[in-house]
């Protein structure tokens, strides 16, 4: 980094951090009869652990809460570093505008700008009202922000740790989705921001926070719009695929383009410029909600490996027809699931396997052979597969029906405490996934969701189904792949 | 092979202005090799002359076989208008040439800026180089296999300007016909280093498009043909912005 690399990374650090971590918030909207959203905001970040200074803002209540109100944001005991703001459209203009330089960052959530017709101009008045009050404005038509390290969320998550994933959702709605999904599958937050209109802050300031933030190491962005498209473009290559950035774009194709268009009121880009920039800067490009959390999955949890980019996959587990099927799925997908050679396939034979045991790979194991020695025997095939197979990745699946009334419940941790023994004996060799597969009986999925959540804190990354991981890791892949090309 | 074509020395930013102060939408073809040999492009030697005798006489300043075409803003498609004859081997044939072409119903009744004379380019493979600009990213460049595999199969590779020599490079190995330019089917392989080179010159760090892409809404050089020595800008339309 050279020394104005670090200037330019220390400043937009510190323009952040009261955003992040607020020390002060106010919210303006809540009633004193506590049931509007600006209440349940309060609650949420008390709840999260926030314990700040909270200043309501209220045009004649004296208390909110419990809290002292205030009549306007000019008017709170220390300057605000977060304004929550979810009053009516036209109501907005005039608040900000009293604040006198004494707020850091507005959120405004109300809707009713921009994104519909009638409310353009409403929007450029916001926009000259922050200016005249002295503030950033986040939004409007938005849903909020989650940051873990301010204990500050507007979602209801119950407690979480902070992890290493930051993300711009220009969806509230989908943002809430995307930590609630996410806090389910074992996805660490460093930051989620909701920016709808991107009025003043779009998502590629946010984003250049998070490449500077130390917190942060895997990327993600739900996009709509560019906004400022070279932007964008910029600032991911001159970020040099460093952190792995993985993009949902909304609005890729013409019919997608005309809801987008609906939902944000700009114009969306062509889908070519989209598959450039990913071709140019390595993001990786998700389709679908389940891709970019897999995939967001799967760069939090793995490190990769440029140096030999991903490409032979070994899976191993009980179910034949679906490690074939998934073969094909992930040949298609430009991933090998080589046979083995020779060699490993005469040291696994030594093994002495019970029968219906496939010997090369796919390795079909059935639960007999898998819940020999409690689950051990997957120690000394494993072994064997990493010392002479030398496979990129270990997709280990787990059909969970074929093990109900079986076998002890240790079997399933064996198997993968056997996995995690082998995966630290061949350090930087192999990626590990997990795929928990079930059939959605109601007790079997609630061991699936235990199950899940132990090997989730263990740091590997858990899916529902092969083809699943399968895209975390061509994601994975080509990641390493454009690192490798550009380090050469 | 730089052009001349009787235009002097007229730098890429005057060749726009003056297509703009002629309230033209996009520049001729002429405007346009000049333009792109203004970045190092190359494009076939050539001359403008006015009648079958110009022309003839012309002849002697160039190597055969030569190509003739019609210069008018009124016809987009000059070969479907008869205003194109390739393969002329002498100044008797391209006096010929010039007459038959005045007398085509679609020619006549158009407005003439005068006729294109050029050397033909050496045989090659096609190639598409394009350019357009996108209301977000701002340049894109394009690279294409010509003929059917650009117009029927859609087989190109955009970036967004400016480009590497890597993504250059890895445009053309991204072609589903990739294969042509590696001498597929018994020929002998094109050059790669003159379309990455075009590439560069058309959509990299000081090129055509990062320089002039607020004027370019979109551009065309098609077929560029590229023989195993180098490429050849053989026709080039260049769409102005509003």
């Amino acid at each position: 980094m050279t020394k104005n690399e670090k200037r330019v990374t220390s400043n937009v650090i510190e323009q952040f951090r009261p955003l992040f971590e607020p020390k002060t918030v106010a919210v303006v909207g809540a009633s004193t009869e506590g049931a509007a959203l600006p209440n349940i905001f309060i609650r949420r970040i008390r709840e999260f652990g926030y314990n700040g200074a909270i200043y309501p803002i209220h045009p004649a209540a004296k208390e909110i809460d419990g809290l002292p109100a205030y009549r306007s944001l000019g008017e709170t005991p220390e300057p605000v570093d977060y304004a929550y703001i979810a009053i009516a459209a036209a109501q907005v203009p005039p608040l900000l505008e009293e604040a006198r330089g004494r707020v850091r960052f507005a959120q405004v959530i109300s809707s009713g700008f921009g994104e519909v017709d009638e409310g353009r101009e409403l929007q450029l008045a916001l926009v000259a009202a922050a200016r005249t009050g002295g503030m950033r404005l986040i939004g409007p038509n938005c849903l909020g922000l989650h940051t873990p390290r301010g204990r500050v969320t507007f979602t209801e998550t119950g407690p979480v740790e902070a992890g290493p994933v930051g993300v711009v959702s220009q969806s509230g709605g989908l943002g809430t989705d995307i930590i609630r999904r996410g806090l389910t599958r074992g996805l660490g937050f460093s930051g989620l921001v909701t920016v709808g209109n991107c009025a003043d802050i779009g998502a590629n300031d946010l984003l250049e926070f998070y490449l500077a933030d130390a917190q942060t190491r895997v990327i993600g962005l739900y996009l709509e719009t560019a906004g400022d498209g070279r932007r964008l473009f910029e600032i991911l290559r001159g970020a040099r695929a460093g952190k792995p950035v993985v993009i949902l774009k909304g609005g890729r194709t013409r019919q997608g383009r005309a809801a987008a268009a609906s939902h944000t009121g700009s114009l969306a880009g062509d889908d070519r410029a989209w598959v450039a920039l990913s071709k140019q800067t390595g993001c990786v490009m998700a389709d679908t909600l389940d891709g970019f959390i897999d995939a967001l999955l799967a760069f939090q949890a793995l490190a990769p490996q440029p140096r030999h980019p991903t490409r032979r996959v070994v899976l191993f587990g009980n179910g034949g027809g679906a490690s074939v099927l998934a073969t094909d799925q992930l040949s298609r997908i430009g991933l090998d699931v080589d046979t083995f050679e020779r060699q490993t396939v005469d040291d696994l034979a030594r093994l002495k396997l019970p029968p219906g045991t496939s010997i090369t790979n796919p390795v079909d194991a059935p639960v007999g052979t898998l819940q020999q020695e409690d689950g051990r025997v997957a120690e000394k095939i494993l072994e064997v597969i990493y010392g002479s197979g030398r496979p990129d990745a270990l997709v280990m699946h787990l059909n969970l029906s074929a093990f109900v009334g079986r076998t002890r419940d240790e079997v399933l941790d064996n198997l993968v405490q056997a996995a995690l023994r082998v995966q630290a004996r061949f350090p930087g060799q192999a990626h590990f996934l997990l795929v928990l597969r079930s059939d959605g009986e109601p007790a079997l999925e609630e061991r699936k969701r235990v199950f899940r959540a132990r090997a989730v804190a263990l740091g590997i990354p858990v899916y529902d189904e092969i083809a699943n991981a399968g895209q975390a890791l061509a994601a994975l892949a080509f990641h390493e792949r454009f690192v490798q090309s550009r380090n050469r | 092979m730089e052009g001349d074509g009787g235009g002097g020395m007229t730098t890429p930013a005057e060749l726009i202005a003056q297509a703009r102060a002629a309230k033209r939408a996009a520049l001729d073809e002429l405007a346009g090799k000049r333009l792109l040999a203004g970045f190092g492009v190359s494009v076939p030697r050539s001359r403008v002359v006015q009648d079958a005798g110009a022309a003839a006489a012309a002849c002697r300043e160039l190597k055969p076989p030569l190509v003739l075409k019609i210069m008018s803003p009124d016809l987009l498609h000059k070969s479907d208008a008869g205003g194109v004859k390739v393969g002329l081997g002498s100044a008797a044939e391209v006096e010929d040439a010039v007459r038959a072409m005045m007398k085509q119903p679609a020619i006549e009744s158009a407005r003439i800026d005068g006729f294109l004379l050029e050397e033909m380019a050496p045989v090659g493979v096609e190639v598409v180089v394009g350019g357009l600009r996108d209301p977000q990213f701002g340049p894109l460049v394009m690279a294409g296999l010509g003929g059917v595999f650009v117009e029927v199969l859609a087989d190109v590779a955009f970036r967004i300007c400016p480009v590497t020599r890597l993504d250059a490079e890895e445009m053309l190995d991204e072609l589903k016909g990739a294969a042509l330019l590696r001498g597929a089917r018994g020929r002998r392989p094109v050059s790669r280093e003159a379309i990455v080179d075009v590439l560069l010159k058309v959509g990299g760090e000081s090129g055509l498009l990062m320089t002039h892409g607020a004027d370019i809404a979109e551009a065309d050089i098609n077929p560029l043909i590229v023989s195993e020595r180098g490429a050849v800008a053989v026709d080039a339309r260049f769409v102005l912005t509003q």
